[in-house]
């Protein structure tokens, strides 16, 4: 037993190797980093240094609001969307399952500046599709990128269409698991689809929506991508700065290390509690 | 309560025709079990009583009206599933109670059948459990009383022991029979072993790919089977077949030569079919219808190969010439392979049939 695991081991070891240098190291370095001040050379430990800025920081504030925004508006719209195409893929009546599985997935599988760069187009002001269709049905076109709300309702937009079938597949993949019978069950009792719906599919699938909830929670609190790439580094005007892209700007444009540090355990943190909060409101009652 | 009627049912699944026009007339309060090999067509059957599949020919009617078209929760049936389709999530009695509370059952009426299923089942303590949290048997105990609380007029089963342990199998067996003796409702109750089909029916049903071979009751079935098919599927072990050949007929009888047994020859009496001379037929003798030597009309010498002792009795498998024949015989540690030994057929205990599986009589 012993040799063999110290066989295993030394075959684990390149790749644990490459994991502790670009993985571990990161994580503990730039905890010890948000302690220092970058701004000085060389840099020197000052702990309330970051962390007092940090409280302080309108522009930190901005961007933890607007991420906690799109967190609890983009977030369950998503995933009752999801739920939607998940039942609606698990349907005897559907054909061609397996295009729409396909084309259900395929967002996640585009490139992000492709799709960013369609998205673009799609919603710019005087060419874009979207203002197009808005146009023809009487509604007046939306300038999308200069304003505050349509922007945010862009990043939810944009980010919704890219991982709601993300998420439809693996609920799906739920929905699959309940038995039949336990329906035809519910069939003979008198129990109309729609409450079967509710009474029966919602209850068995909620861990794997608390699964899809926690994944998009997490994803959505490293939100940087979109407000990046569609409404162009967070405009307007930081209308749509996200945390991500705050930690972006301080790290890697004004090259403060430090405070970049300080925001990413922040995210790391608000993320943690977020999951843990869920995960007790969600729990299985004893 | 209600009887149930199947009049020419018919059930195809696309292009294939898996039930061929079955014809089944069941009491009211009757017990019937539906039994076969597996894919006969038996859950299809029992399930387009439910109403989970469609009929396509044919009529269903229970308690005199045709529900062909009737909603499954609305004909009075309650179904129990093989394997308990119990609803995960719920606890005992929230599984007992869901389908009162869903259709707007009276509160204190719901509680009151809810307490008695739990009381005719004995599954008062497990209340609050969960069906992760409960023994097979218990499962299955929580899917009948789900079926009691509807007070069905027509319980229907199907194969609800089949996922049970041997032991609890007979335990289980025994309180669907007391069950049937308390409701005195109709139920159909579908299975593959035989030994549950004997000891719980008032009368089987048995089906063959999609066909009813026979209707009768156990008994009646044992001794007198319609076909080669029935009289090899009741009973166990299994019937004997012997081929065999007639070589004399008179007008009340034909006297047949045993193909492997020496040219042991038997006098059949006969009264409805008269087989031709030089026909092939098949005598069907069950195992504990062996007798010794000299008690019979025909001996035929065999050399033991296996013998099951059982306890109370012994089953020798022995060979003669290519057939292999299960024997029954007394207990007894004796009987060692390759032992020489002659049985004996008595004319009235051995069955005839025709090449096709037909009965001759
Ligand atoms: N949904 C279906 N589509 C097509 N064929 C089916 C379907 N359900 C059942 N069949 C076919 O119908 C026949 C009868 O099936 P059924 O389930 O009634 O058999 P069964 O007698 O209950 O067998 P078992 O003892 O294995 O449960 C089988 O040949 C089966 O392949
Ligand atoms: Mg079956």
């Amino acid at each position: 037993m012993r040799t063999q695991n110290a066989t295993a081991y030394r075959f684990l070891t390149p790749y644990l190797l490459i994991f502790a240098i670009f993985w571990i190291w990161p994580i503990i370095s730039s905890f010890i980093i948000s302690f220092q001040a970058t701004r000085t050379v060389p840099w020197r430990f000052a702990p309330t240094f970051n962390w007092g800025r940090l409280i302080g920081d309108p522009a930190f504030y901005n961007a933890l609001k607007n991420t906690l925004l799109i967190l609890v508006i983009q977030v369950p719209v998503m995933i009752a969307l999801a739920i939607v195409m998940a039942v609606l893929l698990n349907s005897p009546l559907l054909k061609a399952r397996g295009l729409y599985r396909f084309a259900f997935f395929a967002p996640v599988v585009v490139g992000e500046v492709a799709y960013s760069a369609v998205f673009r187009l799609m919603f710019s002001l005087d060419f874009g599709i979207v203002n197009k269709l808005l146009e023809s049905v009487g509604l007046a076109k939306i300038d999308w990128f200069s304003n505050v709300t349509p922007a945010m309702a862009l990043i939810m937009i944009a980010v919704t269409w890219r991982w709601a079938g993300y998420n439809a597949i693996i609920i799906l993949a739920g929905l699959q698991s309940i038995p039949e019978d336990v329906y035809e069950a519910a069939t003979l009792d008198r129990v109309s689809k729609l409450r079967q719906f509710f009474y029966i599919t919602l209850p068995l699938l909620k861990p794997v929506i608390v699964f899809c909830a926690v994944l998009s929670i997490i994803g959505t609190m490293q939100l940087f991508t979109e407000p990046f790439l569609i409404t162009e580094r967070g405009g307007p005007g930081g209308g749509t700065e996200t945390l991500g892209l705050l930690l972006y700007r301080q790290g890697f444009r004004s090259l403060n290390f430090g405070y970049a540090s300080a925001v990413a355990y922040t995210m790391a943190g608000l993320a943690i509690a977020i999951t843990l909060v869920q995960l007790w409101l969600m729990r299985e009652p004893k | 309560m209600a009887a149930v009627t199947l009049t020419n049912v018919v059930k195809r699944f696309g292009i294939f025709e898996v039930v061929h026009g079955a014809n089944i007339d069941i009491a009211d309060g009757e017990f019937v079990v539906f039994v076969g090999p597996s894919g006969c067509g038996k859950s299809t059957l029992l399930r387009m009583i439910a109403g989970l599949e469609d009929i396509s020919g044919g009529d269903i009617a229970i308690g005199g009206k045709v529900i062909n078209d009737v909603e499954p929760a609305d004909r009075g049936i309650a179904m129990v599933f093989q394997s308990y389709a119990l609803y995960p999530h719920m606890t005992v009695e929230q599984n007992l109670s869901f389908g009162l509370r869903m259709n707007g059952n009276p509160k204190a009426d719901t509680e009151r059948r809810v307490k008695r299923a739990a009381e005719i089942l004995r599954i008062d303590e497990l209340m609050q459990r969960r069906p992760k949290q409960l023994s097979g048997g218990q499962r299955q105990r929580v899917a009948i009383g789900r079926a009691i609380v509807r007070e069905p007029q027509v319980f229907l089963f199907d194969e609800p022991l089949s996922n049970l342990d041997a032991e609890l199998r007979v335990q289980m067996r025994v309180e669907i029979s007391r069950l049937h003796k308390e409701l005195g409702v109709t139920m159909i109750y579908v299975t593959h072993d035989q030994t549950e089909a004997m000891t719980l029916a008032d009368r089987i049903v048995v089906l063959k790919a999609g066909n009813v071979e026979q209707i009768g009751a156990p008994l009646d079935l044992y001794d007198d089977p319609a076909n080669r098919f029935v009289a090899g599927f009741i009973g166990s072990p299994k019937m004997n077949f012997l081929s065999a050949k007639v070589v004399e007929t008179t007008n009340s009888a034909a006297i047949i030569e045993l193909a492997h047994h020496g040219g042991a020859r038997l006098r059949k009496p006969l009264c409805e079919t008269f087989p031709a001379l030089g026909a092939e037929v098949v005598l069907g003798v069950r195992p504990e219808h062996f007798f010794e030597a000299g008690e019979g009309d025909c001996d035929i010498p065999v050399k033991a190969d296996v013998a099951e002792h059982l306890g109370s009795v012994s089953y020798v498998y022995a060979n003669a010439g290519p057939e292999e024949l299960i024997v029954e015989r007394e207990a007894s540690r004796q009987r060692a392979s390759g032992d020489h030994f002659t049985v004996s057929i008595k004319t009235e205990r051995a069955l005839l049939f025709d090449k096709a599986g037909a009965r001759i009589r």
